[in-house]
């Protein structure tokens, strides 16, 4: 047997790119960057790129098909069987999105964690879609990639919890009311409803119209209420229901436990991927002991419609490789909580984009050597 | 003090030039001198808006803090940063305390964390239950060997110890209490229980609890559940930290004259929680509209 192996989605943007798109000069060193990455990773005709940034002047949305290159050979070269660009022409996961849509306006930049942050927007009327986003993106890849494409799209609860709501939310007479999580609740699954019929569905229809088999809706915020957890899985369903096409669910730097049983009624996620290496322990091991991060696993195994687990095995909060022997462990332990490995699949625990390429890359070489270990131990123990 | 103040403790949010500027230092584009240039400048705002505001107490903002724990772990022996974790329901994350040892705080925080302030100041430090919280010691321990070493380092008219979890916890108060017993004897103290509803807490006698004041988040308990004749130095949270929506100074002035009608005598308006939940412009207009909103209850009153 073999595992597949995969991104979640973003990856760092090069300097090339992001000095441009800020109007800076380039210097030396990011030129040498274009060029030693597009030989390492086998960026076809790189040498003009190369060129284009010597000469100065080069077009943004030009460079942006650069960068969208050169992340999917990174990962090609990795060793990937499934892969997308590192969200490399998308501003951010949030703000692209918003910045697609209609009903909302800008609030400025709220800290995510430490020197990390987010641009906030709030909805201010009817939410909808100004045109589908993801389709040049989804289209210039598939002129390029030679390996399978799953598409990261932001799903709508996340959309809806990370905005503020100045729409439905009343503008007065909450102080000192008891202004109940009742009534937040109801305003929040009016506009997250809102979203995924008007937003989401919309684009996912664009993208399966487009020859879209995959496509993974990223819920980073799915547990940030724990009491709106049913809120999700119906914006999830509303989002999906009765298209054809894999849809996956990308859930991280959560207490998972809090997932169950709300996501027994998200038939229709074929696969969960899932962080869990940024809560476990370095040492090897397959035990229970061994594997603290992921002590929840067992409750994904027993949801009543035998989805696919998506094994975050890399902790992209931290420069620290992971060994292909750590990453061989961690498979091997899920592997034995399962029982059946056709069940799991390998990713990292979320988007690599806090980390520079160099680390990226080799955390995503020794994910899928770590992942020819599993297999290869596992076919050991079925011979023996 | 006065029976009607303002202020704003916790952490407010970095401009976008410091945001800029920081997210250049993480990957190189800057120096850290470049980076506290514009602290600097970002303090200087802020003091400004908070004396233009006409604020009784200043706060410096805890412009450095990476989070509510984040000096006070590095500072002391036996703590450390544990995993990224989500704060309550927001999308901001910070690292969880970890306990390696018994911990023991080696000096008092600095003038980068507590910075000198033109005037009468607050400080801003986590509750003992916070900062207890997964690490397996009890809010005594962290209580004895943290805080109140670094108490002892401060100048302050107020300490205020921000507490999130309480108000979601469903834990008893003896331990707490214990704990902010050992903080006594310095600067006056208030207990600030941000972003939500405190009546369980005041059902369990939070408002007994050994402090010269006591926070609530009006915008999610209550009224009634505060108890009456609540004797206290009470931080009304009356401004939503967690709302992109401008409060009304005139509905702050007669929810104020309500609390007055409850028999409470010392208030001091605040928000609910930290400001860094909104970005910085909205978080100054928040600062100008609860001194309009004491300004509004003055003149209501007279």
């Amino acid at each position: 047997m073999k595992f597949l192996t995969h991104e979640i989605g973003s990856l760092a943007k090069p300097p090339w790119l992001v000095k441009t798109s800020q109007g800076r000069e380039l210097d030396a060193s990011d030129i040498d960057q274009a060029r030693s990455w597009g030989e390492k990773v086998g960026v076809e005709g790189h040498e003009e790129l190369v060129e284009t940034l010597e000469r100065g002047g080069a077009d943004v949305d030009e460079l942006n098909h650069w960068a969208s290159r050169y992340c999917v050979r990174l990962q090609e070269s990795a060793g990937l069987e499934v892969i997308w660009d590192g969200e490399q022409p998308r501003s951010e996961m949030y703000a692209w999105a918003i910045e697609h849509s209609t009903g909302f306006e800008p609030r400025g930049t709220v800290r995510s964690f430490d020197n990390k942050y987010y641009s906030k927007s709030a909805a201010v009327g009817p939410v909808g879609l100004a045109e589908p986003y993801h389709n040049d993106e989804f289209s210039f890849l598939q002129s390029v990639a030679k390996a399978r494409l799953k598409i990261p799209i932001t799903g709508a609860y996340t959309l809806a919890v990370w905005s503020y709501d100045e729409h439905h939310a009343p503008r007065e007479g909450r102080l000192g009311a008891g202004y109940g999580r009742k009534s937040e609740i109801e305003a929040r699954r009016e506009l997250t409803l809102d979203i995924a019929r008007n937003i989401i569905r919309p684009n996912l229809e664009a993208l399966i119209a487009l020859g879209a088999d995959w496509i993974q809706i990223d819920e980073p915020g799915a547990s940030t209420e724990a009491d709106e957890l049913d809120l999700f899985v119906e914006s999830f369903n509303v989002s999906v229901e009765g298209l054809d096409c894999m849809f996956s669910t990308h859930l991280c730097f959560s207490d998972y436990d809090l997932f169950f049983p709300a996501i027994e009624g998200m038939s229709e996620c074929r696969q969960y991927c899932v962080g869990f290496a940024n809560y476990d322990r370095r040492e090897l091991g397959t035990s229970a002991e061994d594997r603290p991060g992921y002590e929840v696993i067992s409750k994904f195994r027993d949801l009543p419609y035998d989805p696919i687990l998506g094994l975050g095995v890399l902790d992209i909060h931290t420069d620290f490789i992971e060994s292909p022997e750590l990453v061989r462990d961690r498979i091997l332990h899920a592997v034995e909580v399962f029982g059946d490995p056709a069940r799991i699949h390998v990713c990292p625990d979320c988007g690599l984009r806090t980390r520079s390429w160099d680390v990226a890359y080799a955390k995503l070489q020794a994910l899928v050597e770590g992942s020819r270990l599993a297999e290869t131990a596992l076919a050991g123990a079925s011979v023996s | 003090m006065a029976d009607l103040q303002a202020f704003a403790p916790g952490i407010y949010p970095r401009s976008e030039a410091l945001v800029q500027a920081t997210r250049d230092l993480d990957r190189g584009r800057t120096t850290q001198e470049a980076v506290d240039e514009q602290v600097e400048r970002d303090f200087a705002a802020l003091v400004e808006a908070e004396q233009a505001a006409g604020l009784d107490l200043l706060a410096d903002g805890m412009l450095r803090w990476q989070d509510h724990f984040r000096p006070l772990l590095e500072q002391a022996d036996g703590l450390e940063t544990g995993a990224l974790t989500r704060f309550l329901d927001t999308n901001t994350f910070y690292r969880a305390p970890k306990a390696t040892r018994e911990p023991r705080l080696q000096g008092p925080l600095d003038e980068r964390y507590v910075a000198p302030l033109p005037g009468p100041r607050l400080v801003t430090l986590p509750s003992p239950f916070a900062l207890s919280l997964g690490t397996g010691l009890s809010p005594k321990t962290l209580a004895e060997n943290v805080l109140k070493p670094a108490l002892d380092g401060l100048e302050a008219e107020l300490v205020v110890l921000a507490e999130p979890f309480l108000a979601r916890e469903d834990a008893g108060l003896d331990g707490l209490a214990e704990a902010l017993g050992m903080l006594a004897g310095g600067p006056k103290l208030a207990l600030w229980l941000t972003f939500g509803d405190a009546a369980p807490a005041l059902a369990r006698g939070a408002a007994e609890l050994p402090v010269d004041g006591l926070g609530i988040d009006f915008y999610s308990t209550h009224l009634d559940d505060l108890p009456k004749g609540f004797g206290k130095l009470l931080l009304a949270g009356v401004v939503d930290g967690r709302s992109s929506l401008a409060e009304e100074p005139r509905e702050i002035a007669a929810f104020v004259a309500s609390l007055r009608e409850r028999g409470v005598e010392e208030i001091a308006l605040v928000p609910n929680g930290d400001l860094q939940y909104v970005s910085e412009p909205y978080a100054h207009e928040k600062l100008a509209r609860l001194g309009k909103a004491k300004t509004a209850t003055v003149e209501a009153a007279a």
